[in-house]
Formats: C-alpha cells, structure tokens, sequence
C-alpha cells in the first residue's frame, strides 16, 4: 500500500511538473484549431489575388478600434504619439491604439504565440527584417498584393531592396517602414586631428585599426573599433563582402568552415588580442556600454545601426562620422530596422483597418517625419532623388555615406532556418572571440550544428 | 413489504466520493493529462510553432535528440540543470538549517529577524533578479564596488562561464533560504522536549544532541524540502531568462530555459517537445528514487 502511494505521488508530481513545462504542448492544440480557420481566412485572401480586384472589398464602412503593436522605445514616444494622433483624427472610422511589446525579440516572440493561440492578434505590427522569410513560409502574414492592387498604393516608389525585404516568394507580405542599415560611427574631430583614414576595404583594416587604437603595455585605452557581438548582423557583411556565403546554393549547408571565413575570424581574434577591437558580449547593456565608450572616447568608432544617428550626435560632444564599412570584392550592405504586416488571422473587416492605418505609416509624409525625427533611412525613391532629399542632406549630412551606397542596400538572407543559424553563429563567435578556445575545432562545430540546422529547417 | 434502494449504500458513498473529486479530475484532465498527450503526439511531429500544419516524421527527433546534434545539449542542460539544482539544495537545505538553528529563540527582536531573512521569498523573481543585475554589473555593481575597495579586482559575474551559474544561485539563494529556515524552524517546535531532557541526563552534549535527535527528527521535513526543492530547481526559468539568458556560452542553458528557447526562438515545437518529455521522465525517475530512499530512512515518529 505504501509503495503504491509512494508510485501514484511520484507520478502526480511528475505530472504537474510537466504540466507546467509543457504550455507549448497545450497551445499547440489549440494552435491547431485556431490555424484551420486561419487558414480558410489566409485562403480567402490568397484566391481575391487571384480574382480580378474589387477596391469595394478593402473599404472601412464601420467604426472599428485596431491595436498597433511596435518596438519604439521611450525616445521615440513622442513622434509615435503624434504620427497616431494625426492618423485618428484625419478620418471618422477607425481608432489606432499603440502598445509598445518590448524589444524585436519580444514582439515576435509575442506575435508567434497570438498568432500560434489564434488570438490576441494586433491588426498591425512591426516586424524585424529577418522575420519576414520566417512569417511568409509560415503563413502568418496576409499578402498584402491585392490590397495595393485595390488601393493604387505607390509600391514602385519604394528602393528594390526594401520591397525585396519585404517579400516572401513573390508575394508583398509586409511593407517597408523604418530601415536602417549598419554603418561605422567615428569620431571625426579625432579623425582629422590625428590624420586617421576611414578604411574602405577590409585589407585597409590593420593600418586604421593600428593607427586609431591607443594601447599601452598591453592595456587599452581607446579602441579602434567596437564590434556588436550581440547581432551577428553587424558581421555578417565583412563575410559576404569576401565571397563567403553563408548559406549555400543547396540551402543546406553554410561557407562558413570555408579558408576564408576561418581567415576571417582569425583575423578578427588577431586584433582583438593586440587590444584594437573590443568584441562586445550579449549581455542586456552591451549596447548602451558601446555607445559609451564611445561617447567618452573610449572608442574611435563603433559599428552600429544608422537609426541611432540622432542618438549619437545628441551624446557625443564631437563631430560624428559616419561611414560605410569597409568591403572586399563587393561592398554590399544589409537592411535592417523593421517591416509591417497584417497577421492573417485577422477578420477582413479588421485587415481592412490595418491596410488604411499601414498606408499612413508607410506614407511619405509620414516616413519624412521619422527620417528626420530619428537616423532612419528615408525609403521614398519620391524623396531620395529630389528637393526633399537634398535639404534632408543639408540637415544631416553624415547621411551622404548612405544615399551615395542605396543600391547597395541588400535584402536579408531570407530562409526558414536562418534565425537558427544566426543564433548559433554569434554564440560561437563571441566565445572564439572573448575565450581561450581552440578556434578550428570550435568552427567545425559550429559549422556541424549549422548544417544540421538548415537540412532540418 | 420494503422497497429495494436504488443502490446499495456503498455504491452510494462511492458516487458521492467520485463526485466530489469529479471536479478536481476535469481539471486535470485538461491543464495536465491532455496537454502532456498532446506533447507526446508533438514529439512525433515536424511541427514549427509558425506553421498551421504538421507531418508525422516517426522517431526522427528523437534520434536527433538522443543519436543526432540534439545529444550534446540535451547533455550540457543536464549538466547545468544538475548543478544548478545541487547549489539550490544546498542552499535550502543546510542555509536553511543552519539559520533555523541561529534564529531559534521566541523573542520579538528573532521574530523581527527571521521576518527580515524570509520577506525575500515574497520579493517577484523578476523584480528580484533586475535587483540583480544591477548589482553584478561588471562596471557598476556595489558587489564589484565592494571587491575592488578591499583591492580585489572586479569580476564579470554574468559574462563569465565560471560565475555566470553561480550569480544564478546568489539570487536564488537569497530568495530560498529564508523559506528553507521557516520551515526547519516549524519542524524544530514540533519536537518533544522530552527528548533533549532525556539525553542530557544522560550527558548527551549539545553536539551530539542536534546529530542524534534533532537531524533525525528533522527528516521527514528535510525529505519533503529536499523534493519540493528539488523539483522547484529543475524548473528554473525566470532568474536565468533575466539574468543570463542561459549564456555566457550555454554554461546556464538549464533545460526549462533550452525547452523555451526551441519553442519561442527557434519555433521548433517538435523538438521542445522531446527534451520537455526526456525532462519529465527524468524527474519521474529521480523524484521515485527518492521516495524509494525515504522509506528506509526518514522517521515520521516525532
């Protein structure tokens, strides 16, 4: 009897135990229940791109509150309020509420759990730029074609690039909002005082990094640069800019194992150890630190997110510098920032709302007042080759780097296992960067467990 | 001539009994016992969390989990989980005794101090841990203020394989610890005087009183400690997702923290699944070892 107590306790604890472990296992069953009716809805949409377009099937007729979900942090509360403001009062129809979700990790993580519940979806959200192939190939985001196609929306006026950001196999499933791109942020009083070139090519590195660094008896007291380990996407280019592919033409294996990825990260270990890079960790303040570092002069330069511009130049009490990072055979740079969508498993009557309220956000007036207001790139072909971006030139000048490199702006690698990949890849590279490791054997596994990765995803 | 009741009265005492547990059973049933179901079908799945749909793939990720790329950190978790739930025990166990022991006087100024030693408990684990991360700042924590004032250098608490666990375990323990005493201290009042007066007559000193009486009669709330405990450890989550999102290097990716990266970063619902299932039959093993232990060794006559 004792033993059968004994038996039917440890089994109930258990249980309880996994049932606690396992919300994902119950939300999956509901995940599925929920997905058939979001796929009937992603159905209907998917056959009125197909059907001639009836402008009358996307029209608001009655009054309707949406959420919108973003990542605009505490600065920019301000112009989030305003832009939402103008957009509730210019017409009688539909409320727009703002709901900050947190960072981009936090407001996928947010979305793909509405989205796996079936419930709780914003009419709009923000997405960073990586999750698009993810939300496409998933079926989370409505396709957004026929909407433009009723609407006349000026797509054709946005860069190749950022609508290419925001595709998935041919179909527009988000629209371009706030993009941004990496850049290297340098002090350009140090810079002239002491005669230090901007490095355009990666074989120009060692002698800037020689000549912007100061070390003393093996301690340093300003890098030369400062590398984001958190994001392997501030990185990933000086690989693309060699020829290194990161994913294959199979799609299922990665270049990174290759001679010259391995070169790569040598070399960056190599000046990391003469103390001219420092190599930041994930932690939740590396950022702010960086930008610290550099503010104090701590750092020649960092490389960072061109959004943060304004931050920058309202920090530092010198001029700031921006330039684009040095390449190799190309000099290709990557899109960041973030993407709108539409979730699919919105009713019509709701997508209808988020197309209006997403046709504001995207408007050119609107993205002006963000171009101006933060570092954000201004995504108009409208703006860029006119008046507009001329006088946008005069008030932020460093901004010349970027217009001079637009067709150079790339889209993002766009595969389902490519947010696996870049999770591995940063954690192998901050440990062969900050630890006393064997680097060839940490690579191999590294490449190993990609690989695996992107045959499975 | 009497009529024959509809049932007999034990039938009837044991529908009444069925039916004033009916409630509870429906609970379980679906927040416990379906879900678990539904994470084993999971398991035999290729379901992404993003997908509408999924195929049955067989035992592919199990193999994966168990032959496959999937093993190492199945292991590593283990490791970490291991370790983590041992300094946790620790702490609970032997901190817990050991201020039950200080704390033992009924006076208002102990009463005051245990209050003060086991307020923590009450403290949101996620208010408690961005406390902490303030305070192991590597740059600006008081504890590095602290260590660098007594010409100690500063450590990088959370960005450090070697300490990053244990700074899990400082939050930890100062949050268990309080819980561990009030609990030994409940169990100490429950002990019958007559003993202590029966060994000192018998010249017993104090030494050997605490290992002879009260260790002893403290067992079957060092048990019941150790499994809550134990079990409470091997779910970690919260402390590590804000202090250390399971690095530096996954030397703090305990298995709670590596099931929800799979489901929530990477989507992969299929293989959260076999890990959560390999961590339930873990515990199950464990938690019945220990009851087994138990039988032979925890004295319930007090």
């Amino acid at each position: 009897m004792k033993k059968m107590l004994a038996v039917v306790l440890t089994a109930a604890m258990g249980c309880s135990l996994l049932g606690g472990c396992s919300g994902g296992g119950s939300t999956g069953g509901g995940a599925q229940q929920a997905a058939t009716g979001g796929t009937e809805a992603a159905g209907d949409s998917s056959g009125t791109s197909a059907a001639p377009v009836d402008a009358s099937m996307y029209e608001v007729t009655e009054p309707i509150t949406i959420q919108w979900w973003h990542a605009l942090e505490d600065q920019y509360s301000q112009t989030v309020a305003e832009i939402v403001e103008g957009f509730n009062s210019s017409q009688d129809l539909i409320t727009v509420e703002a709901t900050y979700v947190g960072s981009y990790a936090q407001t996928n993580e947010a979305l793909v759990a509405a989205n796996a519940a079936g419930t709780g979806l914003p009419a709009v959200t923000v997405a960073n730029t990586p999750y698009v192939a993810e939300y496409g190939a998933g079926g989370l985001t409505e396709d957004l074609t026929p909407y433009i196609q009723a609407t006349g929306f000026e797509i054709d006026d946005f860069g190749k690039g950022m609508v290419d950001a925001s595709s998935y196999d041919g179909k527009q499933v988000a629209l371009p909002f706030l993009i941004s791109t990496q850049i290297m942020y340098y002090n350009k009083d140090m810079a002239d005082a002491e005669g230090i070139t901007i490095p355009e090519k990666w074989d120009d590195m060692d002698a800037f990094l020689e000549k912007a660094s100061v070390v003393n008896g093996g301690t340093t007291e300003r890098y030369g640069t400062i590398i984001p380990g958190w994001d392997q996407w501030y990185f990933e280019t000086f690989y693309l800019n060699q020829g290194v592919k990161l994913i294959n033409d199979d799609q299922v294996s990665t270049d990174l194992g290759s001679e010259t990825a391995v070169g790569l990260v040598h070399k960056f270990r190599e000046w990391v150890d003469k103390g001219y890079v420092n190599w930041t960790t994930m932690d939740s303040d590396a950022s702010s630190n960086m930008r610290q570092a550099f503010i104090d002069g701590k750092a020649f330069s960092v490389v960072h997110t061109s959004s943060l511009y304004n931050t920058y130049v309202d920090k530092c009490d010198f001029e700031v510098g921006m330039a684009w990072l040095p390449g190799g055979d190309t000099k290709d740079q990557e899109i960041g920032g973030c993407v709108l969508l539409i979730p699919s498993k919105n009713d019509q009557a709701t997508k209808n709302a988020a197309w209006q309220f997403l046709s504001y956000l995207c408007s050119k007036e609107v993205n002006m007042k963000w171009a101006k207001e933060t570092g954000y790139i201004p995504t108009r072909n409208s703006v860029l080759q006119t008046e507009e971006g001329v006088e946008f030139l005069k008030e932020k000048p460093a901004f010349q780097c970027i217009f001079d490199n637009l067709d150079l702006i790339n889209p993002r690698i766009q595969h389902p296992g490519w947010n696996q990949l870049s999770t591995i890849w940063k954690n192998y590279m901050l440990e062969i960067m900050v630890e006393d490791v064997d680097i060839p054997s940490k690579l191999e596994d590294m490449v190993e467990e990609i690989n695996e990765v992107l045959e499975d995803a | 001539m009497e009529k024959k009741p509809f049932m007999k009265p034990r039938t009837v005492s044991a529908v009444k009994d069925f039916v004033c547990v009916l409630p509870a059973l429906i609970f379980l049933a679906i927040f416990t016992y379906y879900p678990i179901c539904k994470l084993i079908q999971i398991s035999f799945t290729d379901w992404n969390l993003l997908n509408d749909r999924w195929n049955y793939v067989g035992l592919k990720n199990w193999v994966w989990l168990f032959n496959g790329s999937g093993t190492k950190h199945l292991l590593n978790s283990l490791k970490v989980t291991i370790l983590y739930s041992i300094g946790e025990l620790a702490i609970t166990l032997v901190g817990g005794l050991i201020f039950a022991l200080i704390f033992n006087r009924m006076n208002s100024a102990f009463s005051f101090m245990r209050a003060v030693v086991f307020v923590p408990k009450y403290v949101a684990m996620s208010s408690a841990a961005v406390v902490f991360l303030w305070i192991l700042n590597t740059d600006n924590g008081i504890l590095n203020h602290m260590l660098t004032s007594l010409g100690l250098p500063a450590v990088d608490w959370l960005g450090n394989r070697n300490t990053a666990l244990l700074s899990v375990l400082m939050l930890t323990g100062w949050r268990a610890v309080g819980y561990g005493m009030m609990i030994y201290l409940s169990a100490m009042i429950g002990i019958s005087k007559d003993y202590y007066e029966a060994a000192a007559l018998d010249g017993a000193t104090a030494v050997q009183r605490f290992w002879k009486i009260t260790i002893p009669m403290l067992s079957p709330t060092t048990l019941f400690l150790f499994v809550t405990t134990f079990i409470s450890s091997m779910k970690v989550f919260q402390s590590v997702d804000i202090l250390t999102k399971g690095g530096p290097y996954r030397s703090t990716e305990v298995f709670v923290y590596k099931i929800y990266l799979y489901a929530m970063e990477d989507f992969r619902m299929d293989r959260a699944s076999v890990i959560a299932i390999a961590f339930f039959v873990l515990l199950l093993i464990i938690t019945a070892s220990t009851f087994k232990v138990s039988n032979s060794s925890v004295h319930y006559d007090s």
